[in-house]
Formats: C-alpha cells, structure tokens, sequence
C-alpha cells in the first residue's frame, strides 16, 4: 500500500515537470471526448430518445462511461501499456524486484492527460442529472461509487486480455481491443438498446450491464431489472470477479514469460 | 521545359508513392486484425442506428447503415500515421531526406497517398467479402448506380489527396512541437468527429448541413459517400467537385508554407 502511494505521487511530480505538455494534452483529451459528447448530443437533437431511454438518461450512461474509462486509462496505464513494455524487455526488472509483480505493473506508469477526457464525463453526469432533478442521497452516491470502481476493475481486467496476450505474441494484436474501446463505445448506451448477441456479450461475458448499467438505472430511478436496492449493491462485484479472474490467467501468463533481451 | 523531362522530374514521386504502396501490402496480418475491429465496430454502430430509428423511416436507417460500412471501409484511409516523419527528425535521418533533390512537401504527400490508398484498397475487398454473409438489414446498401458508383469513386481519390495535404500541415506541427500528442492530436480527433467517422455527417441538423457538408473535414470522405448514396445531378457534381479542390489548393498553399518554415529553420538532432 505504502509502495502504491508513493509510486503514484512520484508519477503525478515527474508528469508535472512539462506542465505545459501534459495542459495541451489534457487539453486534447478534453477535446476528443468532447467531440464524442457533441455527436451523442447530436443523435439526441435528432431523435429524441433511444428505445425508452430519454435523452437525459442517455447522457448520464454517457457520462459515467466516459469518466469511468478515463479513469481507468489514468491509473491503468501500466497495463494499458505493458505489451511495450515486455517488447523492450523491461519486465525483466520487475521479476527481480522483492515486491508483488501485478502492483508494480499496474503501478509503474500514469496517464493524467485522460483527466481531460473525466472532465467531459463528468459534465454530462452533472448536467443529465440536473436535467433529470435527480434527487443525490448518500445511497446513491455509495451506489455510484460502486459502479466507477467495479466498472475499473473490469476494463482493467479486459486491458489485462491484451496484456496477457503479449506473453506469447510479441507483436501486439489489434483485435484484443475489441471488447475494451468497442465495449466503451457500445456500452455509453445501456445494452437494452442492443439485439440478443450484443446484450448477452455485454451482459455475461464483458459484464458492463451488471457493473454499470443495471444499478446505475437504480440509480436515476429507472431500474431495468426487478430488483431490491440491495441487490444494485451487488452487481458490480462481477467486475471484481472478471478482474480476479484475469489476475488469475496473467499470472499463469507470467510463468510463460521469455524475454526479448534487451 | 518538354514532354519527357518534366516527366522524368515526376520520377521520384511516383516512385515514393509505389514504394510507400508496397510496404503497405507487407501488412496482411495487421489487415485481417483490423478487419475484426471495423465489423465490431460497424455492428455495434448499426445496432445503434436500428435501435435510434425504431422502426421509423427504414430509407434514412438504409442510408444510415451504408454510411457506416463505407466510413469502416476505409477507416485505414482516414486513419494512418506511420510516424516516419517524426522518427526521422529525432534519430537525426532528417539529414539524409534533406539533401534530396526533391520538392520536400511534395514527396511526402505522395508517399502519404500512397500509403492512404493501398492500406484502404488491402481493407476493402475482406470487408466487402464480410458483407455476402451478414443478414440483409445489416448490409451495406448498393450505389444508386454505375454513374453514382463513379463519382464515388472518382471523388474518393480527390478526397485522398486533400485528406494528406491536410495532413502534411499536421506533420508541420508535428516537426515543430515532436510531440505528436498535443496540438496535433486536437486536429486529428476533431477529424474524428467532423470526417463522419463517430456519427455520419448526413444525421447533423440540417440547418447545420451546408456547414457541414463544405468544412475541409468532410471533403475526404462525406462528400464521395453522398454520391455513393444517390448520384449526383451535373450542376451538384461540379460545386461538390469543385468544393473538393479548392481545399485542396488552399490547404496545399498552407502546407506548403509551413513545411518551408519549418525546412529553413530545421535543427538536424545527432549524426
């Protein structure tokens, strides 16, 4: 833990050394999922609701995705980025270091110009709610929280596929994206909108609906599932279950590991 | 000057275009992985757009889903940047590229052409093939005819041209700053949104469409999927034509320029 706390704050004062740098790139951030958020607004002017999701509900499930994925790219950059990291073959140094192997990856980098993509999430959570008179009470908050960290844990441990991957195949693979960034963009709507396949696929397999989009449902008052509140509670441990799960098969990874030299 | 050696003078530009074209065919693994990721990507969207349109105007959905495979298929146009400009400048390979007798600019939108087009070709026909066996409310839609086919066609390569001229401004910046993650970056996700590739163009207000439809963005990509999806009239053909290249000068002019500024105040990084 204490190794946990140091490593971030070492990383947030070296990327404050280009202060200029890092304010273009969170600004850039700012910028991408801006325009993300424009698009969403714009299919919203058009048609007004999406199944029997009003506009304003879509621009909360719009919001949370997008703050909860910056945030997970923010302090997941260490997996996001391990496949280079074996290519370079500086994984060799974190087997030889006395300290839990997973916590020093996950650890070993930061990503805060993603704070510029949270920032836009955060702006439509606010302002859907605000649109919504949405009434804020400690449950809901704590439910919500749930869902951020929940939602992290299983990104992380789909970016954690990739990461795996790179174990047995230097080069890295395209298509192991497919369920990260396609599960962000499929899933800034809640899966009701989509046919069977994709609900199932998002349901059970990558599970966003039981971490994000069934309680917060609960949460704006419009559950998709006949469920009691406490319930809501404990969906989202799917996402800590995906991510132990992945813990699991990377670390059988690990034993596979052959490094490239350096 | 005659016939033949203002010819020859082309030389080095067609061939960077064939060579740049070449390597690109070298990728036909990281072709087929893409492949996957713009089929996801098309479905998820057209799931979405079936979902918008609940049952409602099945034209517009129509026109819609094309919209969409025809922005995945040439995803790979829209969408590469191998980076080599920038590699060049830090390791200090600049030195080489500059004592070539060649117009600078010039030989750098023609490798990007022809890498732009080639990777775009390569995606094309497994993305089409992918087309024959999805159920028919998810395929694409045919052209509005031989004649709409052509313009499409025709436009697409004007659209290639003014897409790179486009993109030899970024790399001005980028050989500036060296740090592709800034400036540039802005540019190149606000292309992202305003190229048609997050939500087709045509589904904007449409108060908002001529805007729209003109903006330098639009005219790599929007403005050849319109004619896929019904053939442009002679007069409309000529101003969308027309629009095309004029951002093509005007955005060369910019280029240029800046690639000139840029070349004169080059610091050549190590040895």
């Amino acid at each position: 833990m204490k190794y946990m706390t140091h490593a971030v704050k070492m990383l947030f004062k070296s990327a404050m050394q280009y202060r200029a740098s890092l304010l273009m790139q969170v600004i850039a951030q700012f910028v991408m999922t801006g325009g993300e958020l424009l698009a969403v607004t714009v299919l919203l002017t058009r048609f007004k609701a999406v199944g029997h999701w009003g506009a304003a509900e879509i621009l909360f499930f719009f919001g949370v995705m997008q703050s909860t994925f910056a945030l997970t790219e923010l302090f997941g950059r260490g997996i996001t980025s391990f496949p280079w990291f074996v290519q370079r073959g500086e994984f060799d140094a974190l087997i030889l270091r006395p300290r839990p192997l997973l916590v020093q990856v996950m650890f070993s980098q930061l990503d805060p110009r993603r704070l510029g993509s949270f920032l836009v999430g955060m702006i439509a959570v606010l302002t859907a709610a605000a649109q919504l008179e949405l009434q804020w009470t400690l449950l809901k908050g704590l439910l919500l929280a749930e869902v951020v960290l929940g939602s992290m844990l299983l990104l992380t441990g789909l970016f954690m596929i990739e990461a795996t991957v790179s174990f047995f195949s230097v080069k890295s693979i395209e298509m192991v994206n497919v369920l990260t960034y396609g599960g962000r963009t499929a899933c800034q709507y809640p899966v009701d909108v989509y046919p069977g396949v994709l609900r199932v696929l998002f349901t059970y397999v990558a599970p966003f609906a039981m971490c994000m989009h069934w309680p917060v449902s609960a949460v704006i008052g419009q559950p998709m599932m006949a469920l009691p509140m406490w319930a809501y509670f404990l969906t989202p441990l799917a996402g800590a279950a995906f991510f132990a799960l992945m813990v699991r098969i990377w670390y059988i990874g690990v034993r596979h590991y052959r490094s490239t030299g350096t | 000057m005659n016939m033949n050696a203002r010819l020859r003078s082309l030389r080095p530009y067609m061939t960077v275009f064939r060579l740049r074209a070449l390597m690109e065919t070298q990728y036909r693994a990281a072709a087929l992985g893409g492949l996957v990721t713009q089929v996801f990507f098309g479905l998820v969207y057209i799931f979405l757009y079936t979902a918008l349109y609940a049952g409602n105007s099945p034209e517009m959905l129509r026109d819609t889903i094309t919209y969409v495979w025809l922005q995945q298929m040439f995803f790979r146009m829209m969408f590469s940047s191998d980076g080599e400009l920038t590699n060049l400048i830090m390791s200090g390979g600049v030195a080489y590229m500059l004592v070539r007798p060649v117009d600078q600019h010039r030989f750098w939108v023609c490798r990007d052409v022809g890498g732009r087009l080639v990777g775009a070709m390569m995606r094309l026909i497994p993305m089409l093939a992918v087309q024959f066996i999805l159920p028919r409310e998810l395929r694409i839609g045919l052209p509005d005819g031989w004649l709409s086919l052509a313009q499409f066609g025709l436009s697409l390569l004007i659209g290639c041209v003014c897409l790179c001229e486009l993109m030899s401004i970024l790399d001005a910046i980028n050989m500036k700053t060296l740090d592709k993650r800034g400036v540039s970056a802005i540019l190149n996700l606000t292309m992202m949104t305003f190229s048609g590739n997050v939500i087709p163009l045509t589904l904007f207000p449409d108060g908002l469409q001529t805007l729209i439809r003109y903006q330098p963005f639009a005219q790599a990509l929007d403005a050849p999927i319109r004619m896929y999806q019904s053939c442009a009239a002679l007069p409309e053909w000529a101003l969308t034509v027309a629009v095309q290249l004029v951002w093509i000068v005007i955005l060369r002019w910019i280029g240029r320029s800046m690639w000139q500024r840029r070349l004169d105040n080059m610091t050549v990084q190590g040895g």
